[in-house]
């Protein structure tokens, strides 16, 4: 098991040291039982770090809002970025390191196993009727604070659906990393809600789909949590047009939108497909999307089905190696061609 | 409106958008049109610099604009102009068909084909297959966007 001083030192010898110039961790929120994610700069914060089964959130996201920062300002990275990882985390961290959008040299992975458990499913929790104001890993347990005392949980019976289903609950890729590789323990079979929702026919899907994207209110929460959706200027708002005085409405009605903003059906769908089309090969399954949506867009199945697509077909594993091609940039001789005639 | 009133009638005639590489199908539906080869008019020709230039962001916006069915055509393996630009579009074509079909659209809205410059027959054998295939499926309106 991780001793959560373990991590601690690591942070804060990496800052004393000067070898990092900050420390992308998470410490407790400041309200209720999750933890928060935070960037520390100083040895002295160290202590603030947590680690337990709340920590769901990517936080390779964060290293995208630094290179964005970065960028913004023009400052010179100089040293490194560290970052507490996940395996998922470590995955989201290769792929933008195989997109080039930063060197592998410039983060410094303080890589976390999961070992036998995973990150918490706060709906299973509630399920569950429990209450609490903290959460601990032990062993293979969870260890609740409630307000009735100390309550302990086997932690498969509240673990997120894709930690159960987590084919390598470890951060290959890393500089240090803290507990053991417990790859191969098998949870959940894979793809497990995949397969029981394509038992359904076309017309069954188109129904349950239909009202998914009838439901979305284009918030963009799903977009802005997602690690993997880093363009600057996303499909959606054509931002980069320039609206000058000179530009008569023929042109500003003529411009290519691909996708209006309304929160309209086909709008929506077109959306979604969109996106899921981005993430095909790139998405590493951190569900962060599915858990920010405020209205419950079932958005794991549509990124599972791509994974899955391009796992059975193409062979193709996203975030595992930083050198190996994006999925839709490299191809096989014997790709499936069965439907072109 | 329109689109129930296509379905009782019988002569709905599906609507294809048919993405078509310069260097191969584009000159194989010309060299389908100059050989005076009878098929339907149902496609609406868009070329394209190659298969691979083929964003599935096209294939959505057909859709939405109301497309009954949407074609990309290439040249065959080996031919593209550019050595790979027709094995990329086959994997990200793959994708964008199973992505639809799961979500429930018909697979038979949407079709690929690999037709050389020298293929007219084949180029209009192709349109009327895929005509005959999407008239039972009736009027697309899934993805279509809604402008009433
Ligand atoms: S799917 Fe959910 S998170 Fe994403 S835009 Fe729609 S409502 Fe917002
Ligand atoms: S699409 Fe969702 S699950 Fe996939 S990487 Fe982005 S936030 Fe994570
Ligand atoms: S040039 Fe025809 S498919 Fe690439």
């Amino acid at each position: 098991m991780i001793n959560i001083q373990d991590m601690r030192d690591t942070a804060r010898d990496l800052l004393a040291k000067n070898e990092v110039r900050a420390v992308i961790g998470y410490r407790r929120g400041s309200s209720g039982m999750n933890a928060e994610p935070v960037v520390i700069t100083d040895a002295a914060q160290a202590d603030e770090l947590v680690w337990d089964p709340t920590c769901f959130h990517n936080l390779a996201l964060y290293l995208v809002e630094d290179r964005k920062f970065l960028a913004h300002t023009r400052a010179k990275p100089g040293l490194p970025i560290a970052i507490v990882a996940k395996g998922c985390d470590a995955r989201a961290i290769v792929v933008l390191m195989q997109e080039h959008y930063f060197k592998r040299e410039e983060v410094y992975i303080i890589g976390m196993s999961c070992e036998g458990t995973g990150v918490l499913d706060e709906r299973k929790l509630a399920s569950q009727g429990i209450q609490a104001s903290n959460a601990a890993f032990d062993g293979d347990d969870y260890v609740f604070t409630t307000a009735q005392g100390e309550k302990r949980i086997a932690a498969r019976e509240v673990m997120a659906d894709r930690c159960l289903e987590c084919r390598i609950p470890y951060p290959r890729e890393h500089n240090v990393v803290l507990g053991e590789d417990k790859t191969g323990r098998v949870l959940a079979e894979p793809f497990a809600a995949l397969k029981r929702f394509e038992e359904r026919d076309a017309a069954e899907r188109w129904i349950y789909w239909e009202r998914q994207f009838d439901r979305c209110i284009r918030c963009f929460a799903c977009r802005s949590v997602c690690p993997m959706c880093f363009c600057d200027e996303c499909v959606v708002d054509s931002i980069s047009f320039p609206v000058t005085a000179q530009t008569t409405a023929e042109e500003k009605a003529n411009r290519v939108r691909w996708i209006e903003r309304s929160a309209v059906r086909s709008e929506n769908i077109t959306y979604h497909m969109t996106r899921a089309m981005h993430l095909a090969g790139r998405c590493v399954d951190c569900n962060e999307c599915e858990r920010v949506c405020p209205v419950n867009i079932p958005l794991r199945l549509l990124n599972n089905k791509m994974e899955r697509e391009a796992r059975e077909q193409f062979g193709y594993e996203p975030g595992a190696s930083i050198g190996a091609p994006a999925l839709v940039a490299s191809f096989l001789d014997n790709d499936p061609e069965k439907f072109i005639r | 409106m329109s689109e129930q009133q296509a379905e009782v009638t019988t002569d709905y005639e599906p609507r294809i958008v048919a993405f078509l590489c310069k260097w191969c199908s584009s000159a194989g539906s010309d060299l389908a049109g100059v050989s005076r080869i009878q098929y339907p008019s149902n496609a609406t020709p868009i070329t394209v610099p190659c298969s691979g230039s083929v964003s599935p962001m096209y294939i959505l916006s057909a859709l939405k604009k109301g497309a009954d069915g949407v074609l990309v055509s290439g040249c065959h393996i080996g031919d593209c102009h550019y050595i790979e630009g027709n094995y990329l579009a086959r994997r990200k074509i793959h994708l964008v068909k199973e992505l639809l079909g799961f979500v429930g659209v018909e697979q038979d809205r949407f079709r690929m084909s690999w037709v050389s410059a020298a293929e007219g027959a084949k180029y209009s054998q192709v349109i009327k297959d895929f005509v005959e295939d999407l008239r039972p499926l009736g009027p697309q309106t899934k993805l279509k966007a809604d402008r009433s």
